[in-house]
């Protein structure tokens, strides 16, 4: 077994850039996790998105794709049970996503490839063993695929470096998205009373019900200064009695026998207003913040942040928001339909009705500059053929350098003035299958940022 | 966390002597109202063969049907679903009237209509209402008249526009009447639009919505949607001067996309426990269907047989003011059925014209406000 450990979070590797509003720190800090056993060869990263990712020899992030209900029909793998991603090629659509029916010649019919030929599947050795959650199921074809809780193991092409994710979504799978793949990694290391939520701001610690907690710049160092007047806003997140410090989480006596909370030596509270789980109305109050694990990667340097009719949104340099486009086809396997190298008509369906050009002026990508430079591996400049969508050629005249998160170029939509989100939820099922989302920062109406 | 100081209609707990309040529910001369009921003015009959002589129309299964027969072609998902799909967002602008050929739509039919005179005349081609109105502009009526989801009570549309507006505070709706002196007649009153920040007040059995609930404005993200309305109040009826006004109308799925109304009316009759009436105003048809496609999905317009192509471009055929550049109409006549409960509205310590945008103004830094 390969020998791991407990990382304690706090990577301090200098930034490449400096973040918008100078608002990054000079560390950057890493989610911790906790050891377990993994067969031979695995091992884990901490991917700036995803938090701890478990990886194979090559690096290479491992997926799952656990079973999903969609409207006519349930897709993905089904636990302890042989993986449904195979050598078939799909042709035709699966009919699952109302209202369309089944058995319409898909747009990639000609070329598409198999489910395992973009997912290979992880295979284990004949003499692999199982070791605590990790198992061997056997494919439909008979060779051992390693399941991790129970779910067939995947990597996937789009990966090209260790510990990417572009193979999984940029969006986690809500209401009527697609089946999606998603990275596998350890447990965080956080106390059972916590949870993190993955929110477009990063990896943010939540109470056992959801809501956010926080941290005070009034506090010290393991040292609650929340008096009376302030305990009337805010409530110490109490550790039980038979609470232990673990990592980078420590326990504070506020009076005796009364324990708090403190991470990375802070003393965490809720707050009394927020209504909703993943409110952040906290942060309105001078010196008080969220409190993550780590930080979601800088995104580019000229972007900005604007208000809207609900929260904050991401925008570019010139204040118009910034979007995401998420979608997945509606074959048996569920192929993604949203990077520069998947087939392009679902997009150009709904971003400008099947008219290049139009969609090019409806949902324009959102330009970079010549000599942009990738602030980390999550926001990158990429060169695309800005009618077809596809990565443009070396030496293409017209290609348009734009800005990508996680190998997606990134849009803006027409209609919008600075603060505007008219295009939030455009496209097929609110934008959730075949369309855009706007990138929320905080919403405090709704769970678009996270 | 604001601190909310002023109530606007918090009744004599705070103040010692009422200032000019000659009804109950009036305090300092003010009122206020949150919407607990909105839908699309849809006139019926019980059994809607009056305004629907020839049926109701197809939703999307119907018409992929229609254009798409079962008879053994093999077919493109392209020229199929994304197909449809495209036609959705981007409706075919020259397509003339879709009454005929393939996909036809049933407009409604006959003289009675809900609604409100909005250009002051009574033209051939106006409704009455059915306490005797004339005058009344509501061509959207025409359009969504035989359209299953807008009809009551059980039309999807209808249903769930309803539910989502009571369930999701994104879409609280305020009216605060000022200037007010009585509320059986008073010829200069003044009403202000804001968004809300609170649930609605219900009865016990939860189903019910009842007036004295509390309602905090949302002057931060909910700027937008405050509007100053002047208006009269005749025989217990206010009435507003027509202004542009834009409210929060989404439906579920995180979706958050606004309504607007130009040149809209509210027409409610008040008592001091409620508001009830009718908001008209013309919208502009590129934004009706916006707001509609973005707040349903196709497998969701379904369920009400409402197909956004059809309806869109019966929107324009039927659309009576505003000519573009190239003269035609770009907005319809329309009218909403509206139900508020009187609630006391409470204001931020600062003014709200305080809170105005500020041209270029900075908002919080998330990832300083967020880090630790």
């Amino acid at each position: 077994m390969r020998a791991h450990h407990v990382l304690s979070g706090l990577f301090a590797a200098l930034l490449l850039s400096a973040s918008p509003a100078g608002a990054q720190r000079a560390v950057v800090e890493r989610e911790g996790y906790l050891p377990e056993p993994m067969p031979p060869g695995f091992g884990v990263v901490v991917n700036e998105v995803e938090g701890p990712v478990f990886t194979d020899a090559a690096g290479k992030t491992l997926y799952s794709w656990p079973l999903k209900g969609l409207r006519n029909g349930d897709v993905g793998d089904r636990k302890n049970a042989p993986s449904a991603c195979t050598s078939e090629v799909y042709k035709v659509n699966s009919g699952l996503m109302s209202p369309y029916p089944a058995g319409l010649i898909l747009p990639d019919a000609a070329t598409r490839k198999s489910c395992q030929e973009v997912w290979p599947p992880v295979l284990a050795g004949k003499d692999a063993s199982p070791v605590g959650k990790w198992t061997v199921i056997a494919r439909k074809d008979g060779a051992p695929q390693w399941a991790y809780d129970g779910y067939p193991l995947y990597t996937s092409t789009l990966d090209t470096a260790p510990g990417d994710v572009i193979g999984g979504t940029n969006r986690r799978a809500r209401g009527d998205g697609p089946g999606i793949r998603e990275p596998i990694g350890p447990h965080p290391n956080i106390p059972p009373a916590f949870e993190i939520r993955q929110m477009n701001t990063g990896r943010m610690l939540v109470n056992f019900a959801g809501f956010s907690v926080y941290a005070w710049d009034g506090d010290g160092a393991d040292k609650s200064n929340c008096d009376a007047g302030c305990l009337k806003k805010w409530s110490p997140v109490l550790a039980a009695e038979t609470s232990q410090p673990q990592g980078e989480w420590t326990i504070i006596q506020r009076s005796p026998g009364v324990r708090q909370w403190s991470f990375r030596k802070k003393p965490l509270y809720t707050f009394i207003a927020d209504g909703r789980p993943k409110n952040m109305l906290g942060t309105d109050e001078p010196g008080w913040h969220n409190v993550y694990t780590q930080r979601a990667p800088a995104w580019p340097k000229e972007f900005t942040q604007q208000e809207s009719h609900g929260g904050i949104v991401l925008a570019d340099a010139a204040g118009k928001t910034i979007y995401l486009y998420t979608c997945g086809d509606d074959a048996l396997d569920q192929q993604t339909c949203d990077h520069p190298t998947s087939p392009q008509e679902y997009r150009l369906a709904v971003c400008g009705g099947g008219d290049a050009a139009r969609c090019l002026k409806t949902w324009r990508p959102v330009a970079a500059a010549k000599d942009a430079k990738a602030p980390n591996k999550t926001w990158t400049p990429i060169d695309i053929d800005p009618l077809s969508g596809h990565y443009a050629t070396p030496d293409q005249a017209n290609a348009m350098r734009v800005w990508a998160y996680r190998g997606r170029p990134v849009y803006n939509f027409e209609r919008d003035a600075v603060g505007d989100v008219e295009g939030d939820a455009w496209g097929e099922f609110f934008g959730f299958r075949n369309g855009f989302k706007a990138y929320w920062l905080r919403d405090d109406f709704y769970s678009n940022a996270g | 966390m604001h601190k909310f100081v002023r109530l606007s209609a918090l009744a004599a707990a705070v103040a010692a002597v009422p200032l000019a309040a000659s009804a109950e529910g009036i305090t300092n001369r003010t009122i206020g109202y949150v919407l607990t009921n909105k839908s699309w003015a849809v006139y019926q009959t019980p059994d809607g063969k009056t305004e629907c002589p020839a049926g109701l129309n197809d939703g999307p299964r119907e018409q992929f049907k229609a254009l798409y027969p079962d008879d053994g072609k093999q077919r493109t998902l392209l020229e199929t679903h994304l197909a449809r799909e495209a036609d959705i967002w981007f409706p075919n602008e020259n397509e003339p009237e879709t009454d005929k050929g393939p996909l036809p739509f049933r407009y409604a039919a006959g003289k009675m209509a809900l609604g409100l005179n909005l250009d002051g005349k009574i033209g051939s081609k106006d409704f009455s209402g059915p306490r005797g109105d004339t005058g009344i502009d509501n061509e959207l009526y025409r359009v969504l008249g035989c359209v299953p989801g807008f009809r009551g009570p059980d039309g999807a549309n209808y249903f769930f526009e309803n539910d989502y507006m009571q369930r999701y505070i994104f879409n609280r709706v305020l009216l605060e009447i000022t200037d007010v002196d009585d509320l059986t007649n008073d010829n200069d009153v003044t009403v202000t639009t804001y968004r809300g920040l609170d649930g609605l007040l219900t009865s016990a059995n939860g189903k019910d919505f009842i007036a004295g609930g509390t309602q905090r404005i949302d002057d931060r993200w909910g700027k937008r949607y405050i509007h100053r309305l002047k208006g009269k109040i005749v025989d217990g009826v206010l009435t507003t001067e027509a202004s542009d006004i834009k409210l929060p109308w989404a439906l579920t799925f995180d979706t958050n996309p606004d309504q607007g109304f130009k040149q809209a009316k509210f027409q409610l009759r008040l008592t001091e426990n409620s508001a009830e009436g009718l908001l008209g105003g013309y919208v502009d048809v590129k934004d009706w269907q916006h707001r509609f496609t973005i707040n349903w999905s196709t497998h969701h317009s379904s369920y009400g047989q409402m197909s956004i192509p059809s309806i869109t471009r019966a929107m324009r055929k039927l659309a009576d003011a505003y000519p573009g550049p190239d003269g035609k109409m770009t907005a319809i006549s329309a009218a909403a059925e509206m139900k508020f409960a009187q609630a006391f509205i409470l204001h931020p310590e600062k003014s709200v014209a305080d809170a105005a945008p500020t041209p270029g103004a900075k908002p919080v830094d998330q990832r300083a406000a967020g880090g630790q």
